[in-house]
């Protein structure tokens, strides 16, 4: 793979089963050293879109290419350079950590010399070491899960695909798989599928958004937000009689709404949201507005948060919003 | 030929992990002590050729018992997806099983040796016959773990495919006596060249027949190939 080719590529790509359409025309790619987020609501198509990437099943149109191979003829060599964990690890009950890992391992071509270090590598940057010579039906919800994530991380592929990761893991756990996600994707391409939305603002440098089969999105989590922002959100605290500060706050330029409350307890104290349209200087002009004449205790410019978007954006879906 | 490897050598882990290889071995060889016995000593036969006749009929109803997990047991722990992403072809996969598979059926001929001692002592067995009845049970039980190989490519439920594979390998064994029904010349020889079991007992008289060699692994690459293409063809 050279610089220039993207690590994943997806050019209209579509998936019917049979009348039913799971993926419409999607197009994207995910370059080498960055990782992408894939938000979607439940059925929207992610876990269809990663196996089409995976080369679990066939785009019906349009094409896949990882690292340059194309998924309908060159699929083993894609499959060399891919880590793929799906939604549910896919474990042999019966065997050992080790044994698992070391058929994975040869699988992927890793030299048998090479095996054990490979081996001790992922089970390290997963924290299986205490559980090496444990079945895998004796494992844990969370070791099942990192055993899935090390089975992917064998050979260091250029590739990487999680769905869904850190699904059923402890806070902890979590932290720790991000690190090694992070850590990964500082090198390679990371595609990871998820609902949890902080997850993709902590560690994505770009989301895509899809609903439906259909991508709304793609954008780095500030640029949507940005894209997003049709009307802001300024708050603030301050010492004054509602009436008079709500005239003034409402005859600044820009300003929309106004919604005062008493702050409980402190008498004369008011907690107010201001609804404003996206100019720039909002802030300044409400502080310039109210500092003169009354006390200004807080004042901030609220972010709308990836939630907010996400939600925006699935609701606007013509498709129909989300589907469960 | 590395993935043919590795997935054979997951596929005997997986064996002697799991209880169903050593019941089936177990049962197999319960059932054979005992015809041998039965044979030789209330017939009073000492030659093996009443035996692999039981044999067969005892490896065509357990031997779906190993073949039934080989695919269906993939897709119902999920793993498949796992097989299938990874740098595999899928000939690979299948001829990698089937190897285990083929392994375990030569463990469990090997383990009816023991019954060769008596022969021996107190027989005059000819010892080229005893050898044609073994490799005629070995291409028999490989062409009936290649069908319940396809079989259970096409479910994921695994008693489903031991059920499906049962009746369709009893169909192949008992094809030949539709050649009583004398209907037409074609139509004879047609069954009799499909019987599992015409072919089988020219192996247990003595006699390797090139014809008889060849319909087994012929039978076993059709449902091989069928199994490689339907995996294929499932994504």
């Amino acid at each position: 793979m050279n610089n220039t080719t993207p690590a994943i590529a997806l050019a209209s790509v579509s998936k019917r089963f049979g009348s039913k359409v799971i993926v419409h025309d999607l197009t994207f790619s995910v370059e080498k050293g960055e990782i992408v987020g894939f938000l979607g609501p439940n059925g929207a198509g992610k876990t269809t879109t990663m196996r089409m990437i995976a080369g679990f099943t066939t785009a019906s149109s349009g094409r896949v290419t990882v690292a340059g191979f194309d998924m309908a003829t060159q699929n083993e060599e894609a499959a060399r350079r891919l880590g793929y964990m799906p939604e549910h690890p896919p474990l042999y009950d019966t065997l050992d950590v080790s044994q698992y890992l070391r058929f994975v391992a040869r699988v992927k071509g890793v030299p048998r010399t090479q095996i054990a270090t490979e081996l001790d590598r992922v089970m390290n940057a997963c924290r299986l070491e205490d559980v090496v010579k444990r079945e895998i039906y004796k494992l844990s919800k969370g070791y099942r899960q990192r055993v899935g994530l090390a089975q992917a991380l064998i050979g260091k592929p250029e590739v990487l695909l999680l769905d869904e990761p850190t699904a059923g893991l402890d806070p902890g756990q979590i932290q720790e798989t991000r690190e090694v996600i992070r850590a990964f994707g500082e090198r390679h391409a990371v595609l990871l599928s998820t609902h949890i939305l902080p997850e993709v603002t902590l560690i994505c440098r770009r989301v895509a958004i899809i609903d439906r089969g259909r991508l709304l999105a793609v954008d780095s989590p500030s640029g949507l937000q940005r894209a997003s922002e049709q009307t802001n959100r300024v708050s603030l605290t301050v010492t004054a009689p509602a009436g008079a500060l709500r005239a003034e706050l409402l005859a600044v330029t820009g300003v929309i709404a106004v919604d005062a409350r008493a702050v409980p307890g402190i008498e004369g104290m008011l907690s107010v949201e201001c609804q404003t349209d996206v100019r720039e200087g909002m802030e300044a002009a409400i502080a310039r507005a109210v500092s003169g004449r009354w006390d200004l205790h807080r004042l901030e410019r609220q972010q709308p948060t990836l939630e907010n978007i996400f939600l925006r954006y699935v609701g606007q879906n013509p498709a129909g919003g989300s589907s469960k | 030929m590395n993935g043919v490897v590795a997935v054979y050598h997951k596929e005997m882990l997986s064996y002697f992990r799991s209880p169903i290889a050593y019941f089936v071995v177990a049962v197999f060889l319960v059932g054979t002590g005992y015809f041998f016995t039965y044979n030789m000593f209330l017939s009073g036969s000492a030659s093996m050729d009443e035996t692999f006749r039981n044999m067969g009929i005892l490896i065509l109803t357990l031997l779906p018992l190993v073949s039934m997990r080989l695919f269906s047991g993939e897709y119902s722990g999920r793993t498949m997806e796992l097989l299938m992403t990874l740098p595999l072809k899928t000939w690979e996969i299948v001829l990698g099983k089937f190897l285990g598979s083929v392994t375990i059926l030569l463990l469990m001929t090997a383990g009816t040796l023991i019954d060769l001692v008596p022969l021996y002592l107190f027989g005059n067995p000819q010892t080229t016959t005893i050898i044609a009845g073994y490799i005629g049970f070995i291409l028999l039980g490989m062409a009936c773990l290649a069908v319940g190989q396809f079989f259970s490519a096409l479910t994921q439920n695994q008693i489903v495919a031991a059920l499906i594979t049962v009746p369709v390998l009893l169909s192949f064994w008992f094809v030949g006596h539709l050649q009583t029904f004398q209907v037409s010349y074609t139509l004879r020889e047609l069954v009799s060249y499909l019987s599992f079991a015409l072919h089988y007992a020219d192996f247990v008289r003595g006699l390797i027949r090139s014809e008889a060699v060849l319909f087994y692994l012929v039978v076993s690459a059709i449902a091989l190939t069928l199994n490689s293409s339907y995996l294929q063809w499932r994504r």
